[in-house]
């Protein structure tokens, strides 16, 4: 996985939903069109929606992953 | 942001009295249109649901932590028309948590709402146990999960007892043998399943008791090996007695090579996978749907010379459209014969019936390979993958017969 400049972070390890989608969208709220946001998150569900989400929401999701049940996701403000 | 303490719920059981006895009822289903369109909640009596996927309401939030109020205000846009002020409006998401959110906030709008607790996940996990009869001499239980279409038996007869395609939350049943003062005396199983994972091997080894299954169905069709579960072989037409429970184990492959229908003291047909009430078991499962269906034809055709007062008790449902009255999922042979159009094929000839099979074979879920294996014990998942596996609606049944 290439370098990726990350804006802010966000650690909603540990919560469920609607959790880890309310704490990113307050995080991209405050972020300037370009910015990248990097969320872990470890609740398997709010993962699917999450990229239902981005891609609907007109951000981009730049790069996901998993490793020992925690999701990483680069989203891109649109 | 506040926590929610103040909104109604509703476990599972309440939803399916509430859906058994047709009050009003408006469902807001929060989950991602994928996992909505797979399995949702469905009801005899058609109930208003709403889609909605909570990540798209709260992606116009002005105050994302203020969650419960951007469901109010989302509501108000966009709903107010549509959400009744004289039903009770239930809402619900995957596991529980958003719901209560999203409940209190329309529920500050002054709409009579409440939650399922535990979400589809627990809806996905209930169990309903209803009496075909009931008595101290003799009770056949109808055990449903209403999220799957799967139906399994409880056998009674003064307190032995026994179970036909027991599920795999095995607590539920023995529970409900505390309850009812009910020895367990034995397991069977109509067939090899392919999309759910047996209870019986679990059963009969935590009670000790013999798990019934046939021989033909220990071996993986595909894998072509051989199970490693421990079972009581069965033979074609065997008798078996269990206290006062006297049942007939008739042969009748089709579905699968070992398939078994249990005729129960000669009055109720288990027929498990073979005739449904609106349809009948397709033949491909086992990847030879050309080579089954001639066999399928002569096994149906074999349950059909049985008196039409048999009471046939299936081992699946496709939509609870297929309920009575009693919101049981049964009838009589002779009115299955009449309006089932799987047996009216049957009662044609084999060319016939073997041409409507192959027309009719509805999509073959992968997991369906891997759930054979679970119960014939060459695959052990953890809890997690065994619910994985057993995501969504059986696809058991012929299609043709459900027109959308």
């Amino acid at each position: 996985m290439s370098q990726i400049s990350v804006a802010l972070s966000v650690d909603a390890r540990g919560l469920s939903c609607p959790m880890p989608v309310v704490k990113t969208k307050k995080a991209l709220d405050g972020l300037k069109s370009g910015d990248v946001l990097e969320l872990l998150a470890t609740d398997k569900g709010s993962a699917k929606d999450l990229k239902a989400w981005v891609s609907s929401g007109g951000h981009q999701l730049l790069d996901s992953s998993t490793e020992n049940g925690v999701f990483t996701f680069y989203i891109k403000k649109g | 942001m506040s926590d929610v303490t103040q909104v109604h719920h509703m476990t599972p059981a309440e939803v399916k009295t509430k859906l058994d006895t047709g009050d009003k009822l408006f469902i807001l289903d929060l989950r991602n249109t994928e996992e909505f369109d797979t399995w949702k909640i469905e009801s005899k009596h058609p109930v208003p649901i709403i889609n909605a996927p909570y990540y798209e309401i709260l992606a116009e939030a002005d105050d994302p932590e203020d969650i419960q109020g951007t469901f109010a205000t989302y509501a108000r846009a966009n709903w107010a028309d549509r959400l009744p002020m004289d039903a009770d409006i239930l809402v619900i998401c995957a596991k529980g948590g958003t719901s209560a959110y999203a409940a209190e906030g329309l529920q500050s709008l002054g709409y009579r709402v409440s939650h399922l607790e535990g979400g589809m996940i627990a809806w996905g996990d209930f169990y309903d146990f209803k009496p075909v009869v009931e008595s101290e001499a003799f009770s056949v239980y109808q055990v449903s999960r209403p999220a799957r279409g799967c139906l399994s038996y409880v056998i009674a007869a003064g307190g032995d007892a026994i179970i036909v395609d027991p599920l795999r939350h095995i607590e539920r049943y023995l529970e409900f043998g505390k309850s009812k003062g009910l020895n367990y005396r034995a397991l069977l199983d109509t067939h090899g399943h392919a999309d759910h994972i047996s209870g019986g091997p679990a059963l009969a080894e935590r009670l000790s008791i013999p798990y019934y299954f046939h021989p033909y169905d220990a071996i993986h069709p595909i894998d072509v090996l051989p199970a490693t579960i421990k079972y009581e072989p069965l033979r074609a037409d065997q008798d078996l007695k269990f206290g006062a429970i006297e049942l007939k184990a008739l042969h009748i492959p089709g579905h699968t090579l070992g398939n078994i229908a249990y005729l129960v003291n000669g009055e109720y047909l288990l027929s498990g996978d073979s005739i449904f009430i609106e349809s009948i078991a397709r033949p491909d499962l086992g990847g030879r749907g050309d080579v089954w269906s001639p066999i399928h034809y002569q096994s149906l055709n074999r349950l059909l010379s049985l008196p039409d007062e048999t009471v046939v008790l299936p081992g699946h449902f496709s939509h609870p459209a297929e309920s009575n009255g009693e919101g049981l999922y049964a009838g009589p042979l002779g009115t299955l014969k009449a309006q089932n159009e799987g047996l009216k094929m049957v009662q044609k000839d084999q060319e016939s019936f073997v041409n409507y099979l192959l027309a009719s074979l509805p999509t073959f879920p992968p997991q369906y390979v891997d759930i054979k294996r679970v119960n014939a014990g060459l695959l052990e998942p953890d809890e997690e993958k065994a619910s994985e596996l057993e995501l969504g609606r059986n696809i058991c049944a012929l299609s043709q017969a459900y027109k959308e």
